[in-house]
């Protein structure tokens, strides 16, 4: 059997697995954090926290969907393991980034986003 | 077949790199509790939920830089079972540094976290094990 297409399954199984887990955590944990931060509007918090699930399952999926394009032909396992874990490193540390990246903006910006 | 060898190195490289990940994020998560608890003057529920996402954070940083450095270079690679250990023992040690280095800087985070409360608990006379809603 072709090596390219067991090395996609791998790929959409593992990154789809992350990124809808990834997503639940933070959006179950995310919603107590805002909450604390502006204590007196809930269903403000829950807008924003659903807005931002949305656009992260869209981006991340997407960019991952899209990143299938462009793989070069597999012929051995060694192969296969290097490209697997650069193509699962890039989506994995980009989450890493948004991940931070969401935690300190929502803290910094989101009390002047209520005035 | 020097592939061969490279891929035993992948299937050694692999489980240690994920093993050190899982216990150095477990001990510091597990001790973060606390600092986290102390941060948000015993509101648990909102230390609980930051602790988890900093762990997250911290899984998915580690893991993805884990795989990252995964590739072993095949031209430069000499195909004897010394070169491999030289390679994997570069790799296993560079990543358990890196891995120090990040620890040191989540408790750096966290001791930040508790010094920045505390000088507003003090500021805004609350005493600091106590739950503003509770009072």
């Amino acid at each position: 059997m072709n090596l390219n297409i067991i090395a996609y399954s791998i790929y959409v199984l593992v990154t789809g697995f992350t990124i809808i887990k990834v997503g639940l955590i933070c959006y179950q944990n995310g919603i107590i954090f805002m909450t604390n931060l502006i204590p007196d509007d809930t269903e403000f918090c829950l807008k924003v926290n659903n807005t931002l699930l949305i656009g992260y399952y869209l981006l991340n999926i997407g960019y991952a969907i899209l990143a299938l394009s462009g793989w070069s032909t597999i012929h051995t396992l060694t192969q296969m393991t290097e490209i697997l874990s650069s193509h699962i490193a890039i989506i994995i540390c980009s989450l890493a980034g948004l991940h931070y990246f969401n935690l300190f903006w929502i803290t910094k910006f989101i009390k002047n986003l209520k005035q | 077949m020097e592939n061969s060898k490279i891929f035993i190195g992948y299937l050694i490289y692999l489980p240690i790199a994920i093993t050190l990940t899982y216990f150095v994020s477990k001990t510091l998560f597990k001790n973060g509790k606390t600092f986290m608890i102390d941060i948000f003057r015993n509101q648990e529920d909102i230390a609980l939920a930051t602790n988890r996402l900093f762990e997250v954070g911290f899984y998915l940083l580690n893991i993805g830089w884990a795989l990252l450095i995964l590739k072993i270079d095949s031209h430069h690679f000499q195909n004897t079972y010394q070169n491999l250990i030289e390679i994997l023992s570069f790799k296993v040690g560079g990543f358990s540094m890196y891995l120090g280095a990040m620890l040191f800087l989540n408790l750096f985070l966290f001791f930040r976290g508790r010094k920045k409360a505390r000088k507003k608990s003090i500021s805004e006379k609350v005493p600091p094990f106590h739950s503003p809603q509770a009072g």
